[in-house]
């Protein structure tokens, strides 16, 4: 006990003796260890997506691949079809629910939304999920049609206080009475299986689309089975091909669409699946990012600790003396050891106890900087706690075992005479560390130059079609759209308008079509689909590379004319767009000609190539009122919009949006990436500096007598910077050709991920290359240049 | 109490063999003080470092007390030298970050000491050297013959049997040189051996008995009246 209060005492004294050195190796320490701390949380709740339902491991996804003449389809859900069939068939399945995600209007009085996150979902939903019923029978909840059951925050939006049981909402556009059956607890925000409110699946079933049960090319909800314990979903897979050829094999051969169904586990869905998820846009999760950052995280730690160890090597020098004394005065290299381990582990207790205030502190900015609530607070969890607690000694044991053993084995004798001399082997290792460190620094600066580099690709890419000053309003399909348009057209301020069903970023159909190829066969195909006016195309500077537009002049152009892309003229093997001109199609229950071919432009972000697309006018069909407005007077022209529209559809609220920072929007997910890659980055190099000022200052006091010497002989002031960088920027040299190649294969892969993509040039290794050098020049020209500039007697009196 | 024949100790690098210490033979009777001089190089700090058992020798044999040490390893040397020996350097070689009441306690805490015990014994010794008013004070703090003082007071807290002092006025001036040697040739009167190494003619004066060398070997052994 005496000894532990003797090495805590040596310990802290010596701490407060080398403040600098201290507040460095405790900084750097602090700094790695908050980095990391972020990190794993962030991790953590990437990794907690949908783990927390008590049945997870037993909840699946069906999904399909859909493989048409052209082209396999991976698709998210299944058709109607499946999923209760599959319950009768197969006796493994427990349960099964549809998930339909919907945007729909609710009203209560004067209270309007459209709830962004509606889910039309069966009665089975809370057999499945463990997701809490407040209010309620989970059982009954979602039987009858047009049941909704509200989170507690949409209770409050709508009722207030009020108990809403038995109450009733107006839902849809077509404002029909549901009845209020439950109130759930807000879904948590780690489910990709995410909305405010549930409405019951029978009300479409039922109601609406009666046989859409036994529909077996209608995709459109997902599907979730939940298996009984022990059953095996890869011998159920095995038996699916058997199952779709008695059910739905006939009409898999006439629409010469097949269908292939898997099933995915529910857990690893966020991470892992490359469909598409319930979660959507920024919500979708990534396994490679989850990766990448684990992998920054264990940089940065390593940066940390190489610091904590290359600074306590280096200072072996110092402390030597004092264990020499140690031993004479009977210390055996085990005690010393000790005291020197536990000397490392006070300085991580300390960077423990700064790490959880940093984190507290940083905790609100990275979740906005992730753009979730990754964690609700550092404190609030004492297993957390507990855990970097640990993780906190560990480090400070592993850092420290290295610089004990090697203070600990000091000859008493040789260092009390002073005979004492840093070997060449710990210099070897120290100069080895700060090579790994401005390697993994370096690398990080040519990742993140890259990664912005992609993103500003992305947004200056000619995307082939004009976004700016493009204003969209939802109508959310109402039947007045097109009148709406009409007098927004006639409105000042307002250069042109159209109405559509898409635009560029949005969602879009996907139709079963038949067209006529290059062999003059009708190919099937499933086709993206638009449905557009005539002033579509003009406003958007589409740009036509065969034939025409659609034009009232033609009649027939509103039911019988279809325009394609550049893409799917290809694929039907056609040599240039003239040769589609003309051809016909046949598409959910249309058939007509081809008119025209629109040059390929990028309706869906860059991640993805250019596909096949279809364009035709359906009015129905449109929601959606693109206006291109003047630049000037934008609050009164937006102003004037919202009037109209508040008199044409009063009973749905005014939502808008400017195309081009909606198009964007699906970069949010990349330029998150970047931000959090760009900030951690920065940090790694500050750590990395750190380490290099404090192993330069030591390295510029041990050679005080050598500078000394050389001034007397006549070194000017920059022979001496110059001979002290020298030595770090050779291994800062060193590091840039490890870090560029990595760097490169790292990055070359990530970049795979985008269909259209910038490409790596030498520019970027050598900007990152000059950038590391720099700040490694700036770091040691501040010690350089003091050393040369002190006076050289003093240096040599320190003989 | 210690009997060393024919003790030999080569350093050697990749392409000098110096000989430190070349077979050479001393015997020190327990209670005495014995001086070493000679040249730089002689070997007289190896000796001492041997004797001290902070060093091994390459041959020879090392009686210490009736037993053979030359080739104890580092944990049994620790043992009995923590036990039985006290050293004082010319350089103090008093830990800065420890006030002198704890740089005077250390030998006790590897001894294993109890605190109370501690705090009495190096009250005692701080008392009997003098310095019992500097004993919050860090070495830094103090003069250099308060610093040689605190060195033995910790040479000596331990009660060892022998003292090992390599040149201990090397860096004091004469008066503080003679206060330091006083104490020595009291410890010694009260049983104390002690082994000095130095290069002051008058210093060795202190001493019984005085061992020359050169080039590893004693030369000559002068018997002080």
């Amino acid at each position: 006990m005496h000894m532990l209060r003797n090495y805590l005492k040596i310990a802290f004294r010596n701490l407060w003796r080398h403040r600098v050195f201290s507040f460095i190796n405790i900084m750097g320490l602090t700094v790695g260890m908050t980095a990391c701390l972020l990190i794993f949380l962030y991790v953590r709740f990437e990794w907690s997506y949908d783990r927390f339902h008590t049945k997870a491991d037993r909840i699946y996804r069906i999904v399909a691949d859909i493989k048409t003449p052209t082209e396999t389809i991976p698709a998210d859900r299944p058709a109607w079809a499946v999923p209760s069939h599959v319950q009768l068939d197969f006796s493994e399945v427990e349960a099964f629910t549809r998930v339909l995600p919907d945007n729909v209007l609710f009203r209560k009085g004067d209270v309007k939304f459209t709830e962004l996150k509606t889910l039309w979902v069966d009665s089975t939903f809370f057999n499945i999920f463990s997701l809490k019923l407040l209010k309620g029978d989970p059982h009954t909840a979602l039987r009858e049609p047009f049941s909704v059951v509200l989170s507690e925050s949409a209770a409050k939006k709508y009722f207030g206080k009020e108990d809403p049981m038995g109450q009733t909402i107006l839902a849809t556009g077509e404002a029909i009475p549901a009845i209020v059956t439950g109130v759930m607890q807000d879904m948590p925000q780690n489910t990709q299986v995410n909305g405010d409110i549930l409405l019951s699946m029978s009300s479409i079933t039922l109601k609406w689309a009666k046989g859409i049960d036994d529909q077996w090319s209608n995709y459109s909800p997902y599907a979730y089975i939940l298996l009984k314990p022990g059953a095996d979903p890869k011998a159920m897979e095995k038996r699916f091909p058997a199952f779709l050829e008695k059910w739905a094999g006939k009409e898999m051969r006439q629409s010469q669409m097949f269908v292939t169904l898997k099933l995915e586990q529910l857990k690893e869905v966020y991470l892992h699946s490359s469909r598409g998820q319930l979660a959507e846009g920024s919500q979708l999760g990534n396994i490679r990012n989850v990766y990448i950052f684990s992998i920054i995280a264990a940089f940065i730690l390593i940066i940390a600790c190489i610091n904590f160890v290359n600074l306590t090597t280096a200072r072996a020098t110092e402390r030597a003396r004092e264990v020499g004394i140690r031993k004479v005065a009977g210390a055996v290299k085990t005690q010393l050891a000790r005291q020197f381990i536990g000397e490392s582990v006070v300085i991580c207790f300390i960077a423990f106890l700064l790490t959880l205030g940093l984190s507290a502190l940083l905790l609100p900015s990275f979740n906005h900087l992730a753009g979730k609530t990754i964690s609700e607070g550092i404190f609030t969890n004492s297993s957390l706690l507990l855990l970097l607690l640990g993780a906190g000694m560990v480090i400070g044991l592993l850092a420290g075992i290295y610089p004990a053993f090697v203070l600990a084995a000091f000859k008493p004798i040789e260092v009390l005479k002073g005979r004492f001399a840093t070997g060449s082997k710990g210099s070897v290792l120290r100069k080895g560390l700060v090579i790994s460190q401005f390697a993994i620094s370096t690398a990080l600066i040519i990742g993140t130059i890259i990664v912005y580099t992609q993103m500003s690709y992305m947004r200056n890419r000619s995307l082939g079609f004009n976004k700016d000053q493009v204003l969209v309003v939802d109508t959310d399909g109402d039947k007045k759209t097109s009148a709406l348009q009409e007098t927004i057209a006639h409105l000042p301020g307002v250069k042109a308008s159209s109405s559509s069903g898409s635009v560029p970023g949005s969602e879009h159909q996907g139709a079963y079509s038949e067209l006529e190829n290059v062999k003059g066969d009708l190919q099937v195909t499933n086709l993206d689909l638009y449905f557009v006016d005539f002033d579509y195309i003009p406003l958007y500077n589409i740009q036509m590379a065969a034939g025409r537009p659609f034009d009232p002049k033609f009649k027939t152009d509103s039911s019988q004319a279809m325009i394609l892309n550049e893409a799917a003229v290809r694929m039907l093997g056609y040599h240039s767009p003239d040769q589609a001109v003309g051809k016909r199609f046949k598409q959910w229950g249309h058939e007509g000609k081809i008119i025209g071919v629109i040059k390929d432009f990028h309706y869906k972000s860059l991640q993805q190539p250019i596909k096949p697309l279809s364009m035709r006018m359906e009015w129905p069909r449109f929601k959606l009122i693109s206006v291109k407005i003047s630049p000037d007077n934008l609050k009164r022209t937006i102003s004037a919009i919202e009037k109209e529209f508040k008199t044409a559809i009063p009973n749905r609220p005014f939502s808008y949006y400017f195309l081009d920072e909606y198009f964007n929007r699906q970069y949010q997910n990349e330029e998150r990436f970047g931000k959090l890659f760009l900030n951690f980055a920065i940090l790694a190099i500050f750590i990395s500096c750190l380490g290099l000022l404090g192993l330069a200052s030591y390295s510029t006091m041990q050679r005080t007598r050598e500078i000394g010497i050389r001034k007397v002989m006549g070194a000017s002031v920059s022979n001496i910077i110059n001979l002290l960088s020298k030595e770090f920027l050779k291994l800062v040299a060193i590091s840039f050709f490890i870090a560029a190649p990595l760097a490169w294969y790292f990055m070359h892969k990530w970049l795979n991920d985008f269909a259209y993509r910038t490409s790596i040039s030498w520019w970027i290794f050598a900007a990152a290359g000059i950038l590391a050098l720099l700040i490694a020049v700036f770091t040691i020209s501040f010690q350089a240049f003091k050393a040369a500039m002190s006076n050289p007697v003093k240096a040599l009196r320190t003989e | 109490m210690i009997k060393i024949r024919d003790l030999e100790k080569i350093y050697r690098t990749e392409e000098v063999e110096t000989v430190a210490l070349n077979k050479i033979s001393i015997d020190v009777k327990e209670g005495e003080f014995v001086a070493i001089m000679g040249p730089s190089g002689c070997g007289k700090s190896t000796l001492l470092n041997i004797l001290g058992l902070l060093d091994d020798p390459d041959n020879g044999s090392f009686l210490f007390n009736n037993i053979e040490v030359a080739h104890f390893n580092e944990r049994k040397r620790a043992e009995l030298r923590k036990h039985n020996i006290g050293f004082v350097f010319q350089s103090f070689n008093l830990i800065d970050e420890l006030t002198v009441f704890e740089n005077v306690e250390l030998p006790l805490i590897y001894t294993g000491v109890k605190s109370g015990e501690r705090k009495k014994r190096v009250e005692e010794v701080l008392d009997k050297m003098q310095i019992m008013h500097r004993r919050n004070h860090y070495p830094q703090q103090l003069s250099g013959g308060q610093q040689q003082r605190v060195a033995v007071a910790r040479a000596v807290v331990n009660n060892p049997k022998l003292i090992l002092a390599d040149e201990p006025t090397g860096n004091l001036d004469s008066s503080n040189g003679n206060e330091v040697m006083s104490l020595l040739t009291d410890l010694n009167e009260q049983g104390t051996t002690i082994i000095m190494v130095t290069h002051s003619e008058h210093d060795a004066r202190y001493s019984h008995r005085i061992i020359r060398m050169l080039d590893g070997q004693t030369v000559l052994e002068n018997i002080m009246v």
